[in-house]
This record gives structure tokens, C-alpha cells and sequence, in this order.
């Protein structure tokens, strides 16, 4: 019998009929109970820088997940990678929201691929300090990060000036970032205020000056890095004294960790850097992309983030943070101008600093 | 070629003009193999080239002048020839005699010598040059070694130097120098030198007049390997002399990912590639001529 061992399949016109119709009640199922069914299918793509990935990890994406019941993707590289990426999918965008640095966001606007914020889509836009909302709204500063001088405890206790870079007892000791690098503006703006003796806001245009003032430095360089970890790394084992524009949510938590590492605000100021939001021109979950931006500039994730990268909050409502002492300045420089000369200034630094 | 002669098949592939040409049915193995080199290697070729000589009037040489005529880009390519070239040389220093070493060996000892050469190989570039950068600092071990043995009074600085990079690239490509060499040194019959001696030549006159000429396909081969992969190597400035020493490599790799200028990008690559085969090309020339000489 081998109908009793071998199993037959045999379609015949009223089965084939009961199964479509059984699938179309499904299907009419799905669709008529998207808050049970649609939301856990809920995804956005966000695209963050590479060293973000895991403080975002476990701060605000998982208070985002829960409280919107959905799924967070992060896409963690170079803002200028992530740039790119949007101009190639402009057509069909696939990230929702990008968190970038404010030189490559001016970028992203003259290319057309974000769209701006509104009060009405995210009202805590309102309640943000002075100077962290740019270009009428296109994108905006969840925190500000601040770069100052890390240095090994072990070869000084404190450094209290950006002139202490200059001193002639570090030769070969002083690591500064590349100019390819946001940070890399750092050494070239403090250099300019010490030359010219004029406060940073006048400074930073006298680009001139800078240049003269940072090729004093050139002894006293050991590096100039494009990847701050490796030359963070020779900072903690002594080869360097001092690494100029280290950042906060890098420095300060190796500090925390035991390293004998530690960053210094030198009187002169700190450098605010630019960490900017931005909604992605018609990409996909625009209603989530948007609640996640608010979200991202609310106190309530300001709070949880600031507890990993060490940066200043830039939500009014959020508590103050003292991990900048009140009497140092807190400097944000004229980015459009950065942006509009950064090509011109890697070139000469090319020449001029690091040949 | 003896068997070119003997099969018919292979004997009408090697005379095109023969009547009655067929193409060989086993050239068809290669299929996959020219296929994958036609998309991952041709077309991007071609399109390199294009975008190397492309400007706005047109194709012309303008891209290659616009770049010769800064002298900021003589220097980059003056550090890409000089430590492509110093570490061929060290390269070349140090893998003859192991090489010879290698070659005389036996048994356990040659296994061993083998594998501490092909084992280093499993191990990435970027890890290597990690280990460099602790390697090369002050207080480095290479330092202490040489504190440790007097030949230095006080720490060398080697990391983010010249020299260090030298030494980071020799550990990576010393094995290509080494293996073409050895492979040379293997079919030399060993008793050629030995009638050298017993015609009254001493060691210094038998190396150089017996065993230098016979294993020179060897050498060249090797210079040929590593001239061509240190003069395209990228990851090892980049971790052992960062911005401080341009090559051109890095240079390709900033024109495209950072100033998004292709045309740059393109037509450093194409001067990268145009110097990588004219090592090649002559090294053919130069082993056919030493074959022909010997």
C-alpha cells in the first residue's frame, strides 16, 4: 500500500481555493491590527559615529526601544562615511536619523540630504541653550563634548595652559590630532588666541598667526594622529606627556579606569565639540526618526547619556554638570568658517606642520 | 614547451597563425578565474584610468601635471620610493643568508626555520604594527635589548621615525624576500661551488662569482615582490609614522575618502600602478637577461 508510506500531496481545485482564502484572512488580519502586529516590526536605522555605538548602546537606545516599543539599528562610522552614504541613497534613504559633526552637517545641507527640525515635530528644540540650534533648525546639538589636553599624571600634575604644549622640556612628547580630524582644530584655534593675544572668538579667523604659532610645535611633536586610540594608548604608557584636544568621553573614562591619565582644562578655555542631530530627507519612520531627535535633546536622555561621554548638556532642563569648572569657557568656533577652509588648512598643515 | 610540441591541441594554441586554430578546451578552467579578474580587477582598471585622465576639456595629461607641479607631491613620492626602497634592500640584507640557511638545512631544523617563516603570515598587518608601536618606544624592548648589550648609552626614538617604519615593514614582508630566494637556492647544485673551491677559490670569490650569478633570478624576484608591496603599503605608515611622513598610498586613500576628489585619487593610483609595473616588468627583463647570460 503505498499510499500508507508515502506521503501524497494532491491539490485539487477546492483545496487550492480553502488555503487562499484562509491566507487572505490572515493577511486581512495583519493589516487590521497594526498597534499589536506592526509595532514589534518597527525598525530605524541610525547612523552615529563609530565611537558612539556603545554608549548609545547602553544609555538611550535601549530607553528608546522601550518606551516606543520598537527596534533601533545603528550604522556606526565617520560622519563624513555616513555622508556619503546618504548622498548615494538620496533617492531612497535608508537611515533615519544622523548624528554627525556640525562641519560635515553643513555638508549634508548644502547636499540636500536632511531636512529641518521644527518646534512643532520637536518641541524640545525650544527649550535648547543659546547656539545649538544652526542653520534656522537643520540640525541640532544633542550634547557638547569638550576637548581639553589629556596628559600622564606620572610626567606632570597638571597642565594649565595650552602654552605648556610649547614648553622645551617635551621634545618629542606631545601628540596633537590631524587636521582631517574635528578635534585637529583645537591645537590650531588655542594657538591662534596664544599668538595673537586675542580672545578665541576673534582669534580663530587668524588663521596666519595659528599657522606661525603651531610651527613653534614641531619639536615638541612625537605624533599627529588620524586614530585617537593607538596615540591615546601612548599617552597612558608614558612614550607621550601630553595629547591636545583629547576628548571627555574618551579621556575621562580611562581616568576613571585607573589609567595615569587625566584631561586638563586649561584656563584659557575648552574646546565645545559639535555633536549634531539631524533628520534624514525623506527617510523611512519619519514620525520615530523625529521622537528619537526630541528624545535625543530632552533631559531625560541627556541625563543618561552624560553619565558615559562626560559632555556638557545642551538641554536647558537638564541638571548642570560641573565636569567643566564654571570659570573656564566653554568655546564653540565659527564651524561654517572651519568647514569653508578645512580643505585649504590640511593642505598647509600638510606642508607646513606635519612635512 | 616540450609538450607544446607533442600535443596537437596546445601545438595549434601555440601557433595562431596555423590553419584550422582552435582554442585549447582546457583553457576553459580558467573561465572563473578571468571572469572574476575581468569584474573585480579589469573594469575597476579601466575605469581608474578614465577618471585618472578625465577633465573637464576632455582626456589629457592635465591631472598628472597639476600633480607634478607640486613640489609637496615630489616629496610624498620621494618617502614612497625611499622607504619602499630601504626596506627591500633590509629586506634583501637579511633574507639572503637565511635563505642560504634555509636552504642547507635538513630535517627538523629546516621544518622549523619554515614554519617560524610561513607562520608569522597568519598574523594581520595591523596586528603586527601594533605590536611595533610597543616594540619601537623608549622604553621598548628593542631599547633595552640594545641598552641591555652597550650598544646604545641612552633610549634611541624609533617610533614615528624613518627607521622604525623600516623595521615594522621588514618584519611584514620579509618572508617574500626569504621564499623566491630559497626556491632559487634549492636547484643550485651544491657542487659548483665546491669546484670553485678546489680550484683554489676562497669564500668571498665562490659568493660572488659562483652563487650570487646562479641565485640572481631568486634575488630579483624577491625585490620585485616586496619593492612592489611596500611601495603600495598603507596600514604600516599609517600606525608607525601617522601624518608625519606622507606616502602615496595614503595620499589615494585621503583624495577619495576625505577631499572626494577622484580625479586626485585616481591619478595617484595610476602613478602607484605605473611604478609597481615597471618593478615587475623589470625584473622579467632582468631575470630573462640573467638567464641568458648563465
Amino acid at each position: 500500500m503505498p499510499n500508507e508510506t508515502v506521503p501524497t500531496f494532491s491539490p485539487t481545485r477546492r483545496s487550492i481555493l480553502k488555503a487562499a482564502s484562509g491566507l487572505a484572512v490572515l493577511g486581512t488580519g495583519i493589516a487590521g491590527f497594526p498597534s499589536i502586529v506592526r509595532a514589534q516590526t518597527k525598525e530605524m536605522i541610525i547612523g552615529c559615529a563609530g565611537g558612539h555605538v556603545g554608549w548609545m548602546n547602553e544609555t538611550v537606545v535601549p530607553l528608546f526601544e522601550k518606551k516606543y516599543d520598537c527596534k533601533i539599528a545603528l550604522e556606526g562610522t565617520r560622519s563624513s562615511v555616513n555622508l556619503e552614504k546618504m548622498r548615494q541613497n538620496r533617492d531612497k534613504p535608508y537611515l533615519s536619523v544622523v548624528m554627525m559633526d556640525d562641519p560635515v552637517l553643513i555638508q549634508a545641507v548644502g547636499e540636500g540630504v536632511i531636512e529641518k527640525l521644527t518646534p512643532a515635530g520637536v518641541p524640545n528644540l525650544s527649550s535648547l541653550k543659546p547656539g545649538t540650534v544652526h542653520m534656522d533648525g537643520m540640525w541640532a546639538n544633542y550634547q557638547q563634548p569638550w576637548c581639553g589636553i589629556g596628559f600622564n599624571t606620572d610626567s606632570a600634575k597638571a597642565v594649565a595652559s595650552w602654552a605648556d604644549l610649547w614648553d622645551k622640556n617635551l621634545q618629542g612628547k606631545v601628540i596633537i590630532p590631524s587636521l582631517q580630524n574635528t578635534e585637529g582644530v583645537w591645537p590650531l584655534i588655542f594657538a591662534a588666541a596664544l599668538a595673537t593675544g586675542k580672545p578665541l572668538a576673534e582669534a580663530q579667523y587668524d588663521i596666519d598667526a595659528a599657522f606661525a604659532k603651531l610651527k613653534q610645535l614641531k619639536p615638541n611633536i612625537l605624533n599627529i594622529y588620524t586614530q585617537m586610540p593607538a596615540s591615546f594608548n601612548l599617552l597612558e604608557q608614558g612614550e607621550a606627556s601630553m595629547l591636545a584636544g583629547a576628548f571627555s568621553e574618551f579621556a575621562i573614562p580611562r581616568e576613571k579606569a585607573g589609567a595615569p591619565v587625566a584631561l586638563a582644562a586649561p584656563k584659557e578655555g575648552v574646546g565645545a565639540m559639535p555633536s549634531g542631530i539631524a533628520r534624514v530627507k525623506g527617510g523611512p519612520q519619519d514620525e520615530l526618526a523625529l521622537a528619537f531627535i526630541n528624545e535625543m535633546l530632552g533631559p531625560q536622555f541627556q541625563e543618561a547619556m552624560i553619565t558615559k561621554t562626560f559632555a556638557l548638556p545642551t538641554s536647558t532642563k537638564a541638571p548642570p554638570s560641573d565636569i567643566v569648572p564654571a570659570d573656564i569657557p566653554v568655546f564653540a568656533p565659527d564651524w561654517g568658517n572651519v568647514a569653508k577652509n578645512r580643505q585649504a588648512w590640511i593642505e598647509r598643515f600638510d606642508r607646513e606642520i606635519a612635512a | 614547451m616540450s609538450k607544446a610540441t607533442l600535443d596537437p591541441h596546445t601545438a595549434a594554441v601555440a601557433r595562431p597563425g596555423h590553419r584550422g586554430f582552435k582554442i585549447d578546451p582546457t583553457a576553459a578552467l580558467a573561465l572563473p578565474a578571468v571572469l572574476y579578474l575581468v569584474a573585480a580587477y579589469a573594469i575597476p582598471l579601466a575605469i581608474l584610468l578614465f577618471a585618472a585622465f578625465r577633465t573637464p576639456e576632455g582626456l589629457s595629461l592635465a591631472n598628472f601635471a597639476g600633480f607634478f607641479a607640486d613640489a609637496y607631491n615630489w616629496q610624498v613620492t620621494y618617502n614612497t620610493l625611499w622607504s619602499a626602497g630601504m626596506s627591500t634592500l633590509a629586506c634583501l640584507v637579511i633574507g639572503y643568508p637565511t635563505a642560504v640557511a634555509l636552504a642547507r638545512s635538513r630535517g627538523v631544523v629546516q621544518m622549523a626555520l619554515l614554519v617560524s617563516l610561513i607562520l608569522p603570515l597568519s598574523v594581520g598587518v595591523v596586528v603586527k604594527a601594533f605590536a611595533w608601536t610597543i616594540m619601537l618606544r623608549t622604553n621598548g624592548i628593542l631599547n633595552q635589548a640594545l641598552l641591555g648589550i652597550g650598544l646604545i648609552d641612552a633610549p634611541l626614538r624609533l617610533l614615528f621615525t624613518p627607521t622604525g617604519l623600516v623595521i615594522g615593514a621588514v618584519n611584514v614582508f620579509l618572508p617574500f624576500m626569504i621564499l623566491p630566494i630559497y626556491s632559487v637556492l634549492r636547484l643550485v647544485d651544491a657542487r659548483l661551488p665546491e669546484a670553485a673551491a678546489t680550484l683554489g677559490a676562497g669564500p668571498v670569490y665562490r659568493f660572488f662569482h659562483v652563487l650570487l650569478p646562479l641565485t640572481l633570478p631568486g634575488i630579483i624576484a624577491g625585490v620585485a615582490f616586496v619593492f612592489s608591496l611596500t611601495v603600495s603599503m598603507y596600514v604600516v605608515p599609517n600606525l608607525l609614522m601617522g601624518e608625519q611622513f606622507m606616502t602615496l598610498p595614503r595620499l589615494v586613500a585621503r583624495s577619495y575618502l576625505y577631499f572626494r576628489n577622484e580625479a586626485l585619487g585616481s591619478t595617484i593610483a595610476v602613478i602607484l600602478l605605473v611604478i609597481a609595473v615597471a618593478v615587475v616588468m623589470g625584473s622579467q627583463y632582468l631575470i630573462r637577461l640573467t638567464r641568458h647570460e648563465t
